[in-house]
């Protein structure tokens, strides 16, 4: 073991046409309640899928188990077709998957730089922390998001939402995500900093990333995503080009369960 | 001045120390006047630095257990324990006292085990179970030899716990404050290469300088004052004592993991959020099963100081001392709801409750009296805690 156990993964060159994440009919029970009742969703490079419902509808918890927080019960995940076995955070993340959660996963007794690393830190051949090896990558990352952002060495806790929610992204940046899970990641912000993680999702997009995008805001969802699906009561309703469908249509799914006349599903992205 | 100001805004200079230090001095200084000089003679401030060693030590670990969002009633009961049983392997079953150590490390090792794995993997919050162990491990310390006391002679072994051959000589300290230095002086250097090598802002020379100099004069003045100590019966002045030696390489030690390694780092994770800790993926769990074996190691290093300096084990031993241990860590900065706090802060807690302490003992206060004031010092430190992290903006 040494250092480079944490340098990002190279990415493989992008193919657009082959399915990134398949999730299959994915279930998981709390007690007896079912929180994710047999649910199939696919991501494809470069698309931004937006996953809708209300509260304790299951988005969160469907995203959770992508992420390893949660085992999953039943149901499998593919990963660019192959299968994989994801039981705890670092498995989600040594394949590359990122989770951004709507509380932020900070530390907030730590800094910004410490946060970015959290689990996995940088070690020198000692085994001990490299913090300025550290420090330098961070400072890189940090300024690529934003350039006002240099009092990285305090709490986070005193940092504004904004630049918290620069902390959280980093730690899918810095580790070269191919997945990335975006849970309300504008609930908090200001419209300047909003403004910057739509830049930072389109230029994501670019690279080939897969995005799954929790969110509330229907602004949100119809300015940035290409596909949505929309739960209810742990049931999948329906899967639609952002483009096919209007936000009452949405509403109605959200709020009725009922998928709306006359608008065919796809599992694909518009390409 | 102006660029002075920021200068030192940056160098992160951690005020709360400063302060606390500041306080130390004061106590000190005005306990000298009031003793007329007996305060800060070489022989008081020898018996303080040796007194303070089991507090000081058990502390330091304390303090990453709070860190960590749990808590430890049971060190004063477990040490008490662990050192009858050493006392009583090498006294009544004649172990040999290496042999009889290993032995009370691994019965403390079993009993942190069997608490951190309640903590760990049963959610027990460690409050009751520590709690329990403050009963039942004083419980322990009695059955182990039916509450009888259990004296030690071994000469080496008693030296561990200070006292009257328990320095290790002038030639000896003067060399381990000139290692210590040139460690401070080369570290701090190493720093400053490194920073440079990876673009990373640096300080200018002479704040480092100054940063260097203060614990290195302050390292040279105590090693000054340990050998100004000289036991009017003996051929050579004493020295630093062994506890306070074992005391700092233990904070040194603690220091070094807390700064250092990823264990320290994902203590203060976990305490600074639970959730997001196990999010990010750090093993919670193990990370708390390896603080327990910690504080098992160090419970069983102060249990040997303890009972060298009793030259005994007894039941009695370590009583209430989870009280000092906590308090010492809350007066050293270290927040009771997790997240924050300092080795060296603990270091200075433990110095300024037992200055107190030994200072009113000298001034003829009665014991309810000072009891009354050990536990409003507590209060006051709380008080200001909470006061200073409003003012930085780091309210809990």
């Amino acid at each position: 073991m040494n250092a480079t156990d944490n340098t990002p993964h190279s990415k493989p060159a992008i193919d657009t046409s082959r399915c990134l994440v398949e999730l299959r009919n994915i279930r998981k029970a709390f007690g007896g309640v079912l929180a994710v009742d047999e649910v199939s969703l696919n991501l494809y490079p470069g698309e931004v899928v937006a996953v809708l419902g209300h509260n304790g509808a299951g988005k969160s918890t469907l995203m959770k188990m992508l992420a390893g927080a949660y085992p999953i019960d039943s149901g499998e995940v593919l990963l660019s077709g192959e299968k994989v076995q994801i039981r705890s955070p670092s498995d989600a993340q040594n394949l590359g998957i990122e989770s951004i959660y709507q509380t932020l996963a900070l530390a907030d007794n730590l800094d910004a730089v410490a946060n970015l690393f959290l689990g996995r830190e940088l070690l020198t051949r000692w085994r001990t922390l490299d913090d300025h090896r550290m420090d330098a990558d961070a400072r890189k990352v940090f300024q690529r998001l934003n350039k006002n952002f240099t009092n990285i060495r305090i709490p986070v806790r005193r940092l504004s939402g904004g630049q918290r929610q620069v902390v959280a992204i980093s730690r899918a940046i810095y580790f070269n995500a191919r997945i990335l899970i975006m849970d309300e990641p504008t609930a908090a912000l200001g419209p300047e900093e909003t403004a910057m993680v739509g830049n930072l999702i389109q230029q994501l997009k670019a690279e080939g990333v897969g995005i799954f995008l929790i969110s509330h805001d229907m602004h949100d969802v119809f300015a940035l995503s290409d596909r949505l699906a929309v739960m209810k009561n742990g049931k999948r309703i329906g899967t639609y080009r952002t483009q096919d469908v209007t936000e009452d249509e949405v509403l109605g799914m959200i709020i009725a369960g009922k998928a709306p006349a006359g608008k065919t599903q796809t599992e694909r992205p518009a390409r | 001045m102006n660029m002075d100001w920021q200068t030192l805004k940056r160098a992160q200079i951690d005020w709360r120390m400063v302060l606390m230090s500041t306080v130390l001095v004061v106590i000190a200084v005005v306990f000298n006047v009031l003793s007329e000089g007996i305060f800060l003679s070489p022989e008081n401030l020898y018996n303080i630095a040796q007194q303070t060693a089991v507090v000081g030590i058990l502390a330091t670990v304390m303090v990453l257990i709070i860190v960590a969002r749990h808590i430890d009633l049971s060190v004063g009961s477990v040490m008490g324990f662990v050192g009858v049983l050493i006392a009583f392997l090498i006294y009544t079953a004649n172990w040999s006292w290496q042999a009889a150590c290993l032995m009370g490390l691994a019965a403390a090792i079993a009993v942190s085990m069997y608490q951190g794995a309640l903590t760990a993997f049963v959610g027990v919050p460690s409050f009751v179970v520590t709690l329990g162990g403050l009963m039942s491990f004083r419980g322990a310390a009695y059955l182990v030899a039916d509450g009888k006391t259990q004296p030690l002679a071994d000469p080496f072994f008693l030296k561990l716990g200070g006292g009257y051959n328990g320095g290790i000589g002038t030639t000896a300290s003067w060399i381990l404050a000139a290692l210590l230095c040139c460690g401070l002086l080369l570290a701090m250097l190493n720093k400053r290469r490194a920073k440079k090598i990876y673009g990373v802002p640096t300080n200018p020379a002479w704040v480092d300088l100054v940063l260097v100099l203060i614990p290195v004069a302050i390292v040279l003045a105590f090693v000054a004052t340990m050998n100004a100590y000289h036991i009017p019966n003996k051929d050579a002045p004493q020295g630093v004592p062994i506890p306070v030696l074992i005391w700092g390489a233990v904070a040194l030690v603690i220091s070094f993991l807390v700064h250092r390694t990823r264990f320290g780092r994902y203590i203060f994770a976990i305490g600074g959020n639970p959730d997001a800790a196990a999010l990010v993926g750090i093993p919670v769990r193990r990370v708390t099963m390896l603080l327990f074996l910690l504080l098992a190691v160090l419970i069983t290093i102060a249990a040997i100081v303890a009972i060298s300096r009793l030259n005994a084990g007894t039941n009695s031993l370590g009583n209430n001392l989870e009280l000092l241990v906590i308090a010492a860590t809350v007066i050293g900065g270290t927040a009771l709801a997790g997240g924050s706090g300092t080795i060296i802060g603990s270091v200075l807690g433990a110095l300024i409750m037992q200055c107190i302490d030994s200072g009113m003992l000298l001034l003829d206060v009665s014991i309810g009296t000072r009891y009354i004031i050990i536990g409003q010092v507590l209060i006051a430190a709380v008080v200001f805690d909470v006061a200073y992290r409003k003012w930085t903006g780091d309210a809990l």
